[in-house]
């Protein structure tokens, strides 16, 4: 079949595709002519295309798709004639059909990147692009817009799907994606590889700045849609934030925008509708454990933040893992790396590169994403940047051309890693640049970026500028080596070679894009940033390897090694450095040897001068303390003029011409054109060029530069600053938004050491600290202070002083102008970056130092000591470097010699810092030394010579912890020297244990440090120990096991204390059965001393009594009377152990033979009972006797208790003559002791005892009589009357002589009433 | 039936073949994949697994394992469950291999390890195709029990999925009205071929 009739087949099969009516017969048609449109070549294909365009009409859903699906099959490989069709998926994006729709995005994305593809290779090979292509691609840009209206605007999700997707696909083609260039060949037909970065500018089309811009643009367009989240469905938001996720990982200059869209969004929000949560927040989690997946320097410094969020919604183990993966992922592509770079060192070092870094599956390499402290090493990357992106240097030939910076060699040749990396800030500034040079266009985008800028990167962005603003001069000890005054002829050489390009960019570019939004109140930051922006954008895409002539060139490695060595180089002119290199012919030492006078160069006056230009003021200043670029000096007086600020420097102008300039500037210009034969106005590096053109128009007069002694140079800078504080500080405070704050603190990072600019400035922030943001800006200046200072740490410069001055300054002027309780101070010292030892010195001041001015009064404020302490505290949670010194203070003021410093300090040691498990040894090793101090020291007072080296040991241990508590100790060492006329001062003692006691209470277990060095403690501490161990005992409450462990083996010499111990814990409570059980034990195994036990006496019942009861009986009759109230108290469940009763018959049983106590002791125990009238009452005394007078034999020293009863109780005689009765028919005579007894009670309770004499048998009754003659008349009397006397038996009437009994009755009745009326005289007699 | 089915598990066996099955039963176009490395069954003991690769028959396996301890792998199921997945497909395959399988609607994972690793997978893919594929996670333990409760709630959700007009219009409510329905956790991601 040959072509005419293939075509013309295909053409039959068409016409019935669209007129038949059955759907079957068009699908089948379709399909055939398909086949046969597909075989044909193109040309006679594309005759037909009219035709197969005509289907797009068709009412079927099928049929339409059918179309899209030969559309995507035939005219893909048939571009050049598919002009007709791709109008036709234009239309289809709004077909009814989402189906239709669909497959149109589908196809037209894969035309999208076909076209764009196809232009770039006739561009790069022709110069031009065919104008069918370029229709095709205005169609094309039509499409675009259509699918991002779908994407942005209600409709089916499905769709909008597909749409967000074409979204990112659009960034990620129009994102540079820093793929070598060279590595761009003709790959025509491999779809997607198409990158922004293969574009080399200068077709009105193919404009890279534009369409990056338009793909920066697309990015917010999607970051807007996920801020708006929560009024869209879970799938379009999940969506969202894949494509964000793809678009981070693919193009690592977006990371860390979208990084921070993705941190900030919450997927919790309360939707407007339904949607899965769950999910939404899991396609975080899956974007973030991507990016950790990523190796990307930018990424990986992101690890941190990322684990923090993963970890946050419990996917930590996931993200550990993933880590763990792609570490040795990394190690072996190391080694992969590791030997292909030894091979390829000759071959081309461009794609050798390649290895070095980048996503693994991709190996593409990076930007890196450099904080601010790292700047160090970004200093250097950023020199080198534009060198080694060449690759053709060899890492040896840098080490030779930089050999003269050995020190910095290190960090060069490490540099090449992270070449071509852009920061964020220069990536934000290319994008800024970007979104300028499109004008109009772009204002509004800048606005959005701008606005969504973080302070901190956008002050960054603002100072980065400055560095193509006129420069200060490099430090001190540079200048001071080389002369400060420039030959004019070597400024004017100077000023041939290298064109100025960014500072004059910088102040033109306003006027040249008047629509530059001002985003903030303040004019002079946006302005700024706004339009710096453009001068680096324009330094950076000069930079830009692809478009540098240079990049063969190993010259420009050389001089970049030239430029970065120099270590206090905050930033050397890039333009300079380049321009330097590209135009020179010089041999390659050439520019090593050149650059450093040139960076030396003291040039910062005009910079200074410029400064006092009203207008101007914030833009300058910052200027860092980098060096000077010649071309740049050639444009400070440009500026200065403009501004016609006051020239302090006059006489030291050196006039050049503005002609020249103008020339230089055309040379560069048209050197520029050479080497950039494709660059067009639209190649930014022009721009800049024709507004220095401009400006060098405009200016008839230039002055070069201004030379001011150094002197001048510090005065005029200071002024500045303080110009520049001040006139923020007139602002109001609420107004300071963030980058202001930011922008405030790089200013104060220029200023050296020691200027009182820093306390000014620290005074003027005070002012309204509490209410504005003083807190947040000295926080600021802080930070910027301290990375500076990190940054110089090695050279050893001047930053850290400002910083600790300027600290100091502010937290003096805290103290001194608030309230003790604000709490600025704490938060100041709790969050600032570095404590230096002065701060802490000031803080140890606050909590203890200096308690007594000059004239000896006390100023002590006892709430600064709070605040002082309080602070301490703080810093002890929140800064683990300080917390030794913090501890230290706190320790110190623990025993310091006041008591409410004390007081105040223990509280917080014993109840805050004591919990902490990282200080909790040191507090106890300390509290423990100052007790063994106290022990020790005191005891060896009786020597008093040795009272002194008590005291060095003292300090001794102090100092272990940290200098500020040895400091303490030494004073407090004063402060007892002072005090040891009184030997040993109680006040002293108390100073040293308390916080050991105070310990005790949270440790019980060091109680038995205490009681271990009891027995040593001289009389004195252990006094100081008696007052504090109640306080302790109590605070521990019910939790004393430690302390039942020690009771239950006390060490020797600790038996008081114990005493003491016991008697506070039963004091008013019943003592719980594990004490009384522990004490029970150590009473029978170790220690036999009864005393111990008296304070559970009470508690113990009475068959537990009674075995012990003798040994109480044994003790001093004080302990025992003690003893005894404890046992008749007994406790309020069980009553008391033993009646007063019992307690009598105890003592009574006491046999004093048998080893047990002597007798005396059980008669002082038994007179303790009767001392106690009110409980040994006479009903207690009859029962006990009632008892004892059974008990067999009779208990030896029971006659004298009766004799006692009876004294004590005179109307117990009745019973007590029961009692003798008893005994007499106990036949009381045959037990001698008690026999004596009983006649002495008998003699004593007559006449009442009268009728038990009788009872007695005649011998006894004689017996009796004769010992007591006295009886004999008194009981004859009482027996003759006449009852009585008929009861006796004649023996002993007998006895009693009443043998003549009248006689005997006459006279014995008056005297029997005498006797009967005379109770009160045997009462009486009593007594005695 | 309109859509392509992807039932996914860590090692093709279990989990991921019985949903295959029911599925298939039930007339879906499905087919099922592991993300593991390697297949792993198990052994004598834990620490001694039968590791095969993918690819292996699952009757080479079958035998093996029979001719091993055929009474210990009857008893905990695997020469059965070996049996059944013989009778469904040739060999497990590995979800990272199936490029050339062709392009899914639905992707159905049993274990949010495996739905990362097949998001992982699909990001790392020239998406260009630019055919959106939906990816749930149906957390299901692996064990037999459970893996024929979560085929089967895999088949109600499949069901449910086909008999919405779209399922990117719908899928909130279904994930939503699912999980209240059978009190089981679900998460979806939505990814492009």
């Amino acid at each position: 079949m040959n072509v005419a009739d293939s075509r013309d087949q295909a053409l039959h099969l068409l016409t019935a595709a669209i007129n038949h009516a059955d759907l079957a017969v068009k699908l089948s048609s379709l399909k055939q002519a398909k086949d046969i449109l597909s075989s044909l070549d193109s040309s006679s294909a594309a005759d037909l295309f009219p035709y197969v365009v005509d289907l797009q009409r068709s009412p079927h859903t099928l049929v339409r798709k059918f179309l899209l699906e030969i559309i995507e099959d035939i005219a893909l490989k048939t571009i050049d004639h598919s002009a007709v069709l791709v109008p036709v998926l234009v239309a289809f994006l709004r077909d009814v059909d989402t189906d239709v729709v669909k497959q149109s995005i589908v196809t037209g994305t894969h035309f999208f990147c076909s076209v764009l593809e196809e232009m770039t290779l006739q561009f790069q090979q022709h110069g031009k692009v065919d104008q069918w292509l370029q229709e095709l691609w205005m169609w094309l840009l039509r499409f675009k817009e259509g699918v991002f209206s779908i994407a942005l605007q209600p409709g089916p999700i499905g769709i909008k799907l597909l749409a967000l997707k074409f979204l990112e696909t659009y960034v990620l083609l129009f994102t540079p994606d820093n793929v070598y260039s060279e590595k761009f060949e003709a790959t025509r037909g491999s779809r997607r590889t198409f990158n922004i970065s293969w574009l080399r500018g200068g077709h009105p089309i193919l404009d890279p700045v534009a369409l990056t811009s338009d793909a920066n643009r697309t990015l917010f367009l999607l970051l807007d849609m996920l801020q708006s989240a929560s009024s869209l469905p879970g799938a379009i938001t999940i969506t969202i934030v894949n494509c964000l996720a793809a678009i981070a990982r693919k193009r690592p200059r977006h990371y860390g925008t979208v990084l921070s869209a993705l941190l900030d969004f919450n997927p919790n929000f309360e939707t407007v509708r339904e949607c899965h949560k769950a999910s939404i927040q899991y396609s975080l989690r899956t974007a973030f454990l991507g990016f950790l997946r990523c190796t990307y320097p930018a990424i990986v410094e992101s690890r941190e933040r990322l684990l923090r969020a993963l970890r946050a919604m419990n996917a930590g183990d996931a993200a550990d893992q993933v880590i763990r993966q792609v570490e040795k992922m990394i190690k072996n592509s190391e080694r992969e790396r590791a030997s292909r770079e030894i091979q390829s060192v000759r071959d081309d070092q461009a794609s050798s590169q390649a290895y070095v870094l980048g996503d693994l599956s991709k190996k593409r390499s990076m930007p890196q994403d450099n904080e601010e402290l790292t700047n160090s090493f970004e200093m250097a990357s950023k020199r080198i940047r534009s060198g080694p992106n060449t690759h053709s240097t060899p890492l040896t030939q840098i080490n030779d051309s930089g050999q003269d910076f050995s020190s910095i060699n290190g960090a060069s040749s490490n540099l090449p890693l992270s070449d071509d990396n852009l920061t964020p800030v220069e990536q934000m500034i290319a994008m800024i640049g970007a979104l300028l040079a499109e004008g109009e266009r772009g204002a509004e985008s800048l606005e959005i970026l701008i606005s969504k800028i973080h302070p901190d990167l956008l002050s960054d962005i603002v100072i980065t500028n400055m560095r193509h603003l006129p420069k200060s001069p490099p430090p001190l000890s540079n200048v001071g080596t080389l002369p400060t005054t420039q030959q004019a002829f070597n400024v004017n050489s100077r000023a041939q070679v290298v064109p100025p390009s960014a500072p004059t960019t910088s102040l033109h570019t306003p006027v040249s894009t008047p629509e530059l939004p001002v985003t903030s109140a303040a004019t002079t930051v946006s302005s700024i940033s706004d339009t710096s922006t453009v001068n680096s954008f324009a330094a950076d895409s000069k930079r830009d390897p692809r478009r540098d002539p240079r990049r063969l060139d190993p010259r420009r490695a050389a001089v970049s090694v030239g430029m970065s060595s120099s270590p206090v180089l905050e930033d050397t002119g890039t333009g300079m450095s380049e321009f330097d290199g590209s135009i020179s012919n010089k041999p390659l030492s050439v520019p090593v040897v050149e650059n450093p006078p040139m960076r030396s160069m003291p040039t910062s006056q005009s910079n200074d001068k410029i400064i006092e230009g009203p207008s101007i003021t914030g833009v300058e200043q910052p200027a860092p303390e980098g060096d000077v670029v010649d071309g740049e000096e050639g444009i400070a007086p440009i500026l200065e003029v403009k501004s016609s600020s006051n020239c302090e420097g006059g006489p030291y102008i050196v006039d050049a011409d503005s002609a020249e300039l103008n020339a230089d500037a055309e040379v560069k210009h048209e050197t520029d054109e050479s080497l950039f034969p494709e660059s067009d106005q639209n190649h930014p590096a022009s721009i800049t060029i024709s507004s220095l053109d401009d400006s060098g128009r405009d200016l008839p007069v230039l002055p070069l530069f201004v030379e001011l002694t150094e002197e001048q140079k510090r005065s005029v800078r200071k002024s500045a600053v303080q110009q520049m504080a001040e006139s923020y500080l007139h602002l109001h405070w609420s107004d300071c938004n963030e980058t202001r704050m930011a922008l405030l603190a790089r200013l104060v990072g220029q200023i050296d050491a020691g200027d009182d600019i820093v306390v000014l400035l620290g005074k003027q922030i005070l002012v309204d600290y509490r209410h504005q943001k003083g807190h947040e800006i000295v926080l600021q200046v802080l930070y910027h202070l301290y990375s500076l200072a990190v940054r110089n740490s090695v050279d050893n410069s001047s930053c850290p002083t400002v910083y600790e001055d300027f600290l100091l300054e502010v937290s003096k002027s805290l103290l001194d102008t608030l309230p003790a309780s604000d709490k600025s101070f704490s938060r100041l010292l709790g969050e600032v970056p570095f404590l230096p030892d002065s701060a802490l010195k000031l803080l140890d001041d606050l909590c203890s130092s200096d308690v007594f001015d000059v004239t000896g009064k006390e100023i002590r404020d006892a709430e600064r000591v709070t605040q002082g302490l309080g602070v301490v505290w703080s810093l002890i949670l929140g800064r683990p470097n300080n917390r030794q010194a913090c501890l230290g203070i706190a320790l110190k003021c623990a025993v310091h010699s006041q008591d409410d410093i004390r007081g105040k300090a223990i509280r917080l040691v014993a109840n805050k810092l004591y919990q902490l498990n990282y200080v909790s040894g040191e507090i106890e090793q300390f509290a423990t030394n100052m007790l063994l101090s106290a022990v020790d020291q005191c005891g060896s007072i009786d020597e008093r010579g040795e009272r002194e080296v008590g005291n060095g040991d003292a300090s001794t241990s102090g100092s272990q912890l940290s200098e500020p508590s040895a400091s303490g100790i030494d004073s407090s060492n004063t402060e007892s020297t002072s005090n040891s006329a009184s030997v040993v001062s109680f006040p002293e003692a108390q100073r040293l244990i308390s916080l050991f006691f105070a310990l005790c209470t949270k440790k019980p277990s060091l109680l038995q440090l205490l009681f271990d060095m009891y027995g040593r403690t001289p009389k004195i501490v252990k006094q100081a120990f008696h007052r504090h161990i109640p306080i302790v005992i109590r605070a521990l409450g019910q939790s004393y096991s430690q302390l039942l462990r020690i009771i239950s083996d006390p060490p020797q010499g600790s038996e008081n204390l114990l005493t003491l111990v016991l008697q506070i814990l039963t004091q008013e409570t019943t003592p719980p059965p594990d004490l009384v059980a522990t004490v029970k034990h150590l009473y029978e195994t170790k220690l036999m001393d009864a005393t111990i036990l008296i304070p559970m006496l009470s508690s113990l019942p009475k068959n537990e009594v009674l075995p012990i009861f003798p040994r109480l009986v044994e003790l001093p009759l004080e302990k025992f009377q003690l003893a005894l109230a404890h046992i008749l108290q007994g406790s309020a469940h069980t009553g008391p152990a033993l009646t007063p009763a019992e307690v009598l018959v105890a003592i009574h049983d006491i046999v004093p033979e048998k080893g047990g106590p002597p007798l005396k002791k059980i008669t002082d125990a038994c007179s303790a009972c009767f001392e106690q009238r009110t409980v040994f009452t006479h009903q207690v005394l009859a029962k006990a006797l009632n008892q004892l007078v059974d008990q067999v034999p009779l208990p030896l020293l029971f006659m004298r208790t009766v004799i006692q009863a009876i004294d004590a109780f005179p109307t117990l005689v009745d019973f007590v003559m029961e009692i003798l009765s008893k005994l007499v028919s106990k036949q009381i005579w045959r037990m001698p002791k008690l026999w004596v007894g009983f006649l002495k009670c008998v003699v004593q309770t007559q006449p009442h005892s009268f009728p038990v004499l009788l009872q007695l048998p005649p011998p006894q009754l004689q017996s009796t009589l004769n010992k007591y003659g006295s009886l004999k008349s008194s009981l004859a009397s009482y027996a003759s009357q006449p009852n009585i006397k008929d009861s006796l038996p004649r023996s002993t009437l007998a006895i009693l002589g009443l043998a003549n009994e009248s006689h005997m009755q006459a006279q014995q009745q008056p005297h029997m009433s005498n006797l009967h009326s005379s109770d009160t005289s045997v009462q009486g007699a009593t007594p005695s | 039936m309109k859509f392509r089915y992807a039932m996914v598990c860590s090692s093709n066996q279990n989990r991921s073949m019985e949903s295959h099955y029911l599925l298939k039963k039930q007339g879906f176009d499905v087919s099922s994949y592991g993300t593991g490395t390697h297949v792993k069954l198990p052994g004598p003991s834990l620490r001694e697994p039968n590791v095969y690769e993918f690819g292996t028959p699952y009757k080479h396996m079958f035998d093996d394992l029979r001719r091993k301890d055929p009474d210990l792998y009857k008893r905990n199921g695997i020469l059965p469950m070996l049996k059944r997945n013989l009778s469904v497909k040739l060999a497990p395959q590995r979800w990272q291999d199936n490029a050339a399988d062709g392009y899914f609607d639905i992707v159905f994972t049993f274990e949010e390890k495996v739905f990362d690793m097949v998001l992982e997978d699909l990001h790392n893919r020239d998406q260009v195709l630019l055919k959106s594929v939906l990816v749930i996670n149906l957390e299901v333990k692996d064990n037999h029990e459970e893996a024929a409760v979560g085929a089967r709630l895999a088949l109600d959700l499949c069901e449910q999925i086909e008999a919405v007009e779209s399922w990117e219009d719908s899928i909130d409510d279904i994930m939503i009205s699912f999980e209240n329905k059978h009190r089981r956790k679900l998460m979806y991601s939505i990814s492009f071929y």
